[in-house]
């Protein structure tokens, strides 16, 4: 059937004219290639009060914003790529451009091999999303009926998408809760049916917009693993926008981060705690009163207190070794932590570097 | 062809059955919408009586009073049964949430149409229920079978044409950002010119003639009209004229759609 299809359209029609009738994907291409991508945003100013609105009536005054500022990266199929940035960074403008959404005002982009903005729908077949503050689930009634009707939208076999469903519910722990209406759910069940949804058609990337906004601690870490596991075995790619570290840690093996519209860090989730978690945190407790001068070379103290100190060192220069020895010559050890500062910590550093 | 006309049919089906489901899950809060029906036909019916006792005739412009309440009860149940496309739409350009709903491979025009289809049906089966009661208990019984038929094809035919109007008054959210005037202006245009407080025929014959130009007379007063005369030269010109008005609208809207979408990528964010 394909063939014939290409055989005659191609002879007689010119290329642009020509849909394949499967994606032009394949597994050797790039899931997602950016190059130089530029955004800029147009919008009437108007000055304040009544003089002002007759102004911009008259004679409008425009301002541009740039939101993204021409950025290039490139992801692999089946990737865990982390995308992350304070709030106006320009990560949901990239995301919505990547999702045929927006039109860029320059660069280039290909999703899957499709162009997005030109190729929407044939890429919306291709792609899943969630959005931690858009739930796409119906809020009135149970998540199997949704799931239903994403089958039809993504025209799915019946039968396939049944037992898919029955997969995916497993997978995510949710056959309990298909019945119930959602509005009744958890956050943390309700996110974890919105992931199960975003998987039904088996798409071949997933973009998960702040999934894990507003759950708790095991909630996320439930959601984490599962996606993990899911892309894992599936060959999913995840393109995984967070404010929260531990996602992105936890997810991703590759991390690019986004300021300003700007790309100012890109590289390997190892490489970015390997060059800048060099300083460890440690607190210690004795079993005798600190003196309040208590001082050690090469280690900033952050706090004294009757019968403990909290330091701070950079095991570049002071090595843990050293560190550690001079705190038991010191007194009677009672409890000794080490701790890494967040990957917060670091990504903030790493903002305000690039201011 | 065939193949993806009828993948297609599924799954706008597919959406308009969920909705239906939606719907079904506040029963009570259904019926106690329509209640108003029951206060709204009240209303009309001092109103009325009052009139035909003041002019002192049986029928006016060949209507009786029975004929004229029956006539209001169809136009008060398309109107009440309204699905509040204009809103949906005009709120979703503003805020820029449109751009969740575009990610599907849908055709946003159509799921629309498939979503508010869904939620019209229930409501107006409610609104037909309530004001249909109230009349039969009132004034008499209905129009006999023979016009129900064609009723409901017009029926469906004005819902599509003033789904038509308002996701084009929806669809302005893109140029200008308030558009409440135009709202405002179509809903009185259908109060007035669409025959929903007074039907059309009371009119003088030139107001009647402008009113039957224009398309909003075809979102009530057909459907309406039809019920109350079902005599085969009425049914055939005013369901032949709201198709005319359909596929006109409905081009237009699907030409202004395909603007938009561009727009879109330059306002949206």
């Amino acid at each position: 059937m394909h063939m014939i299809l290409h055989g005659t359209l191609f002879t007689c029609l010119p290329p642009y004219l020509v849909y394949l009738p499967f994606p032009p994907y394949n597994t050797l291409m790039p899931a997602i290639t950016v190059q130089n991508l530029v955004k800029t945003f147009t919008s009437k100013r108007k000055a304040a009060g009544f003089t002002g609105s007759l102004r911009a009536l008259t004679r409008p005054e425009y301002q541009t914003v740039e939101a993204v500022r021409g950025i290039s990266f490139e992801m692999e199929n089946g990737e865990l790529v982390g995308f992350i940035g304070p709030n106006g960074a320009g990560k949901s403008t990239t995301i919505k451009i990547l999702t045929g959404i927006l039109n860029p005002s320059g660069g280039a982009a290909q999703v899957l091999g499709y162009i997005p903005w030109t190729q929407r729908r044939q890429l919306a077949y291709h792609i899943g999303t969630v959005f931690g503050q858009r739930p796409q689930l119906w809020y009135h009634l149970p998540a199997i009926d949704t799931f239903q009707l994403f089958g039809k939208i993504y025209e799915q076999d019946d039968k396939a998408i049944q037992q898919r469903i029955k997969f995916l519910a497993e997978a995510f722990e949710i056959e309990h809760l298909l019945e119930t209406p959602v509005r009744k759910l958890s956050l943390g069940q309700r996110m974890r049916c919105e992931v199960a949804a975003s998987l039904l058609h088996k798409p071949k990337l997933l973009l998960l917009d702040e999934p894990s906004i507003g759950l708790d601690v095991v909630a996320k870490q439930r959601i984490r693993d599962t996606v993990k596991r899911m892309a894992e075995t599936e060959g999913v790619g995840v393109l995984l926008t967070s404010h929260d570290a531990g996602d992105i840690e936890a997810l991703c093996k590759r991390v690019i981060i986004i300021n300003h519209g700007s790309i100012v860090y890109q590289d390997k989730v190892s490489a970015l705690k390997r060059n800048y978690l060099t300083s460890k945190l440690v607190g210690v407790r004795y079993a005798e009163k600190v003196p309040d001068n208590f001082t050690l070379d090469g280690v900033e103290i952050l706090k004294t207190g009757q019968y403990g100190v909290k330091l701070q060192f950079d095991t570049r220069q002071t090595p843990v070794e050293y560190v550690i020895s001079r705190l038991a010559e010191a007194g009677n050890l009672v409890d000794v932590t080490i701790s890494d500062p967040s990957l917060e910590e670091v990504i903030r550093a790493i903002y305000e570097n690039a201011e | 062809m065939l193949h993806t006309v009828a993948r297609s049919t599924s799954k706008y089906s597919a959406i308009f059955r969920t909705q239906l489901l939606n719907s079904f899950a506040y029963p009570a809060d259904l019926f106690s919408r329509s209640v108003s029906m029951i206060l709204f036909m009240w209303i009309f019916l001092q109103l009325w009586r009052v009139t035909y006792g003041a002019v002192g005739m049986d029928a006016i412009a060949g209507m009786t009073l029975r004929e004229t309440m029956w006539y209001l009860m169809i136009t008060e149940m398309v109107i009440l049964s309204k699905p509040r496309l204009v809103n949906n739409i005009a709120t979703a350009v503003k805020d820029g949430s449109i751009a969740y709903l575009l990610n599907k491979p849908y055709n946003f025009i159509l799921y629309q149409a498939s979503v508010s289809l869904g939620d019209s049906i229930l409501r107006m089966a409610a609104n037909a229920l309530m004001g249909g009661a109230v009349l039969w208990l009132t004034v008499g019984a209905p129009p006999g079978p023979s016009s129900w038929l064609p009723t409901l094809v017009a029926i469906l035919l004005a819902w599509f044409i003033d789904f038509c109007l308002s996701a084009l008054i929806g669809l302005l959210a893109f140029i200008t950002e308030d558009i409440s005037a135009f709202m405002w202006i179509y809903q009185k245009m259908i109060l007035v010119m669409g025959g929903v407080l007074i039907p059309l025929d009371f009119f003088p014959d030139w107001l009647k003639n402008i009113a039957l130009g224009m398309p909003f007379a075809y979102t009530t007063y057909a459907p309406a009209r039809i019920f109350i005369s079902p005599n085969p030269g009425t049914i055939a010109s005013l369901l032949a004229l709201q198709t005319v008005w359909l596929l006109v609208l409905g081009g237009l809207l699907a030409t202004l759609y395909r603007r938009a979408e561009k727009w879109l990528s330059i306002n949206g964010g």
